[in-house]
């Protein structure tokens, strides 16, 4: 039962093929070398003159937990009512839409139309973990996974405040990633969360918390040093301080610094790269910023771009939420404290061409992913929803492929933006191979996913297959086939079968005396058991959807690129 | 798996000797520290003292075997007539909707391929919480966080025990990280407290301001206003003083921590959405200068977790399209109710098709007595604060369906 995916041209990034015309077996699921003569192809697809990449790959989208489903809770006025059919109809809704709070059974099905065939929800609780799992395994099509949020627990500020051993916080950090079935680990505006409880309204790199005394700087470097003495493939996933405001650059460059060389990761960058030039004291750092992640070889960073129309953001840094709830379109927000875990902050939001903040901010973005030079460190992201819905992904792409669309939506910008910005300076245009890294290759190594995000002989056939055009943005919103582990699941843009996925996880040893601790802390201060804070891999797997995959290597740290 | 459930292995506990320590689903609380043991065969709470939790985990099993008007069936014969129901109508409406996060994702398949109407028995004060998230949002906090850090808790239309017995036992009258019990105030705007068997110190000690649910309105734009620094002519308020209300606000300007605690079942009066967007606004106000969060309590039947499963499914809000419907239009009636026997289905005149609790006593075309959640079968189920998601385990043995089992071969016949 072997399927070949005859002459097709190759992006493969991770196995350096830039466009190779050649054959791809598939058995099992799985990419195979070349079968011998005995052995049955039992379909072929011809594929002469088509793209091929491994399906893709978002690092970093809001696609389940508790603030997501707040956003959709609060705001009807944004979802459609259609009608679907067969086999969509079979699970999609007729509320299925292409808004920025898709529902699940949507969230599945515009991934895969665009050939992505895995996503990763970058801000799960640990409380609020099983929600997020829950809302995932209702998620089809693509494979899953999420970076659980820590640095604003009390438990992690208790530690750290009382100058815990880092093997403590290992040990902590690893229990929580087992505990919630996450991939890696987040910190989001480092102690800002947990300060707001205490009534701080910003927190700065080097300011500290006033009940804990300690600093997000302190909260960073033992996060990170954790997360590197696991072993785990996936750097700290890093929200930074300062989210939105005029000047966080500079937090950002500091940020940076705070890593000590161990491996970092900033998300949606372009909202921590604005200056404080200008009449209206508000511009654009990119250029620092660019300049630094150029530098930082240990630094990656994803762009988390935005692009017009209407949005919602959904954060768990409620700190900066409740300070941009002003600026809520249309006027409503929630901001929530959350067991003493973290928070979230729900406020939606248009982006609008005309508005000079809007526009630098569409520019910012473009204008790192033009001065970042390389591609293995930078990733396609929008922050779904947070900068624009997943679904723009394609336009996105375009801007990025192609100069003159670029500036010819650079020229209906608001003029004063238009006047604070360079990018009509920036002549870089993305390649099909340059592409493939940041959606395919790079994302699947930054994770840690060892058998995804390329075309080599044991790949997941996670395979995705576009008609070459001019017109990016049509090339990409719409490819001829996508195969789910060596399954034909799209055809002509179309689902043609409903598959679930799995779900990817980081299982590091650890010393499991932890759990002595943490059961004081949770009989004395928590409103639940210890043991009902863990989620089982049963618990995940039923119904047979969201299979468990746990993608933790031994790794000697000398072996650590 | 069809067939006639056996009664001979009905009421086994699965516990054989030691004690279990369980999660309760009898209110939106969902307390997890339940300590069951098999006592003489039967299940026994040992403790806390809840009257919701004994009635809930001491509940016999009654009617183990479906019934066909009235009469004896096996599951097969139940599930081919409920069915025929189902096939022959258009206008069918989905009641009751009391189950977990497992239970309602079947259930909603079925509302899709039957494009039937849900409407949850808690609906209507479910709606007054909703329109208030969906007209301004609020900021709100969970019940770690009232445990650790609230300092004055404020307690709007009830003194909540009603509807959750244990919150001051357990998140109020308990030192948290950031406050211990001693400094903690609570205050009651509402007619005389309920008697639980429950003691609380904080309640004994509140603050209690008597007024009457309808009162709440004009009570809680006047605190709203205090809280944002206006001067009001009135001395009096539907019977409460302004200086005490200006004393109230007061407090809640000092605290490190206020939480204002409402449950919407208890303000059951017309446009009660505007009341609790008072309260919702007056933690807007606070959280200005000093920090203050809303927390809706009460919830249960399932009611946080087929809004949030409802939610992520459809990306709508469970009755968002269906508020204010009275089931005039329906021609046949599904009744869901695996938690409150004692609860009955609306009224209606069309055929009525009940799954649940093997406890219901209630004429129908069918019945199907179903595994409850957290008793019968292991389950899911989201906590009143919405953030909160518990498993429920299965703490006794019998063969009862569970109502995905039920469902999902309901939704065979229909194919």
């Amino acid at each position: 039962m072997i399927t070949l995916l005859k002459n097709g041209k190759l992006y493969d990034p991770a196995n350096s093929m830039d466009g190779v015309v050649k054959d791809i077996y598939i058995r099992d699921g799985r990419i195979i070398g070349k079968p011998s003569q005995a052995e049955k192809i039992r379909q072929t697809y011809d594929l002469t003159g088509k793209i091929v990449m491994a399906g893709a790959i978002d690092m970093h989208s809001h696609i389940g937990g508790g603030k997501v489903n707040i956003a959709r809770m609060m705001l009807p006025e944004f979802q459609e009512t259609k009608n679907y059919s067969e086999p969509e109809a079979h699970i999609c809704t007729p509320n299925c839409s292409h808004n920025a709070t898709p529902n699940t059974a949507d969230t599945g099905f515009r991934y895969i139309e665009m050939g992505y065939t895995a996503a990763f929800e970058p801000a799960i609780l640990p409380i609020n973990a099983r929600q997020a799992h829950l809302e995932m395994a209702d998620t089809p099509m693509i494979d899953k996974g999420g970076y659980a949020m820590l640095g604003n627990d009390d438990y992690f500020l208790r530690l750290l405040s009382n100058n815990a051993d880092q093997k403590a916080i290992n040990d902590y950090v690893a229990w929580t990633l087992h505990a919630t079935q996450a991939i890696g680990i987040k910190v989001v505006n480092p102690g800002g969360i947990s300060a707001f409880k205490f009534n701080q309204r910003r927190l700065d790199l080097d300011e500290h918390n006033v009940h804990y005394q300690v600093t997000p700087r302190d909260i960073l470097k033992s996060l990170s040093r954790a997360v590197h003495d696991l072993g785990i493939a996936k750097p700290l996933h890093v929200h930074c301080n300062n989210l939105g405001a005029a000047g966080n650059f500079q937090t950002t460059l500091d940020t940076m610094d705070a890593s000590d060389e161990v491996p970092m990761h900033l998300t949606h960058i372009q909202f921590h790269s604005y200056g404080t030039e200008g009449d209206k004291k508000f511009s654009s750092a990119a250029a620092q910023i660019s300049e630094a992640l150029n530098k930082n070889k240990h630094i990656t960073a994803d762009v988390g771009q935005i692009l017009f129309g209407q949005t919602v953001t959904a954060s768990g840094d409620s700190m900066m939420q409740h300070l941009n709830a002003k600026h809520a379109n249309p006027k409503k927000s929630v901001i929530m404290d959350i067991e003493c875990d973290a928070g979230c902050g729900v406020v939606p939001f248009k982006y609008r061409d005309q508005n000079y903040v809007n526009a630098l901010q569409w520019a910012i973005g473009l204008e790192i992913f033009l001065s970042v030079e390389d591609p293995w460190r930078i990733f396609l992201t929008t922050d779904h929803p947070n900068g624009a819905p997943f679904t723009s992904y394609p336009h996105l792409i375009r801007l990025l492929m192609d100069k003159s669309f670029r500036n010819e939506a650079f020229a209906k910008l608001n003029l004063d933006a238009q006047a604070m910005s360079n990018l009509t300076s920036l002549n870089r245009e993305y390649s099909l191979y340059e592409i493939a890294i940041m959606t395919r290759a790079g994302a699947a190594k930054l994770i840690g996913l060892n058998d995804c995000g390329h075309l080599g002989v044991g790949a997941q056939a996670d395979i995705t297959i576009y008609t070459d055009q001019a017109n990016r943005e049509a090339m990409f919103a719409k490819p001829d086939y996508v195969f789910k582990e060596g399954e034909l699941v799209v055809k002509d843009g179309k689902v043609v079968k409903v598959v679930w996925g799995k779900t990817h996880t980081a299982k590091p040893a650890f010393d499991i005396g932890v759990e002595q601790n943490l059961k004081k802390y949770f009989d004395k201060y928590h409103t639940i058991q210890l043991d009902n804070f863990k989620i089982s891999n049963d618990e995940i797997a039923e119904n047979g959807r969201g299979q468990i995959i746990n993608q933790t290597k031994v790794i000697t740290h000398q072996g650590r690129a | 798996m069809l067939g006639v459930a056996k009664s001979d292995s009905m009421n086994s506990i699965r516990l054989n000797t030691k004690q279990i320590i369980a999660t309760c689903p009898a209110c939106g609380l969902l307390c997890d520290d339940i300590a069951l043991k098999n006592i003489n065969h039967q299940l026994k709470v040992i403790k806390p003292n809840c009257a919701k939790a004994v009635a809930f985990f001491e509940q016999g099993l009654a009617q183990n075997t479906p019934l066909i008007a009235g009469k004896p069936a096996t599951l097969q014969a139940a599930i081919l007539k409920a069915a025929e129901i189902l096939r022959q109508s258009t206008k069918l409406v989905f009641t009751g909707i009391s189950t977990d996060v497992q239970g309602f994702r079947a259930l909603y398949s079925l509302s899709q391929r039957t494009r039937a109407k849900l409407s949850h028995m808690n609906a209507a004060s479910m709606a007054r919480n909703l329109k208030v998230l969906q007209s301004s949002g609020w900021q709100t906090t969970t019940l770690t966080e009232v445990k650790n850090r609230a300092d004055v808790i404020v307690c709007f239309g009830s003194d909540l025990l009603n509807h959750n017995a244990r919150f001051f036992e357990r998140f109020v009258d308990v030192d948290g990280m950031f406050v211990t019990s001693k400094n903690r105030q609570v205050i009651v705007l509402s007619e005389a407290s309920n008697q639980d068997t429950i003691k609380s110190d904080a309640l004994q000690a509140a603050w209690v301001l008597p007024c009457s649910a309808a009162d709440l309105p004009s009570i809680t734009i006047a605190l709203r206003a205090l809280v944002a620094g206006k001067r009001l002519k009135a001395t009096e308020i539907a019977g409460v003083k302004v200086n005490d209300l200006q004393t109230l606000a007061d407090k809640l300007k000092a605290a490190k921590y206020a939480v204002l605690a409402w449950v919407a079942k208890d303000l059951d009066f017309n446009h009660a959405e505007l009341t609790i967007q008072n309260i919702t606004e007056t933690v807007a106000i606070l959280n200005k200068t000093t920090r203050a969060a809303g927390l809706p309590l009460g919830g249960s039947d399932g009611d946080t977790s087929a809004n949030n499963a409802h939610t992520w499914l459809s990306g709508l809000a469970l009755n968002d399209d269906a508020l204010n419907d009275e089931f005039s239009e329906h021609d046949a009636m599904l009744w869901v109710n695996s938690f409150s026997p004692e609860k009955k289905p609306p009224q209606t005149d069309k055929p009525l098709i009940i799954i649940g609790n093997s406890n219901i006593k209630h004429q129908a075309e069918v019945f199907i007595p179903i595994a409850t959640p957290g008793l019968d079968c292991s389950g899911t189920l989201f906590r009143v604060d919405s953030s909160v998601v518990l498993p429920l385990k299965k703490v006794r043995e019998n063969n009862l369906p569970t109502l995905a089992e039920v469902l999902g071969q309901l939704e065979e016949q229909l194919k």
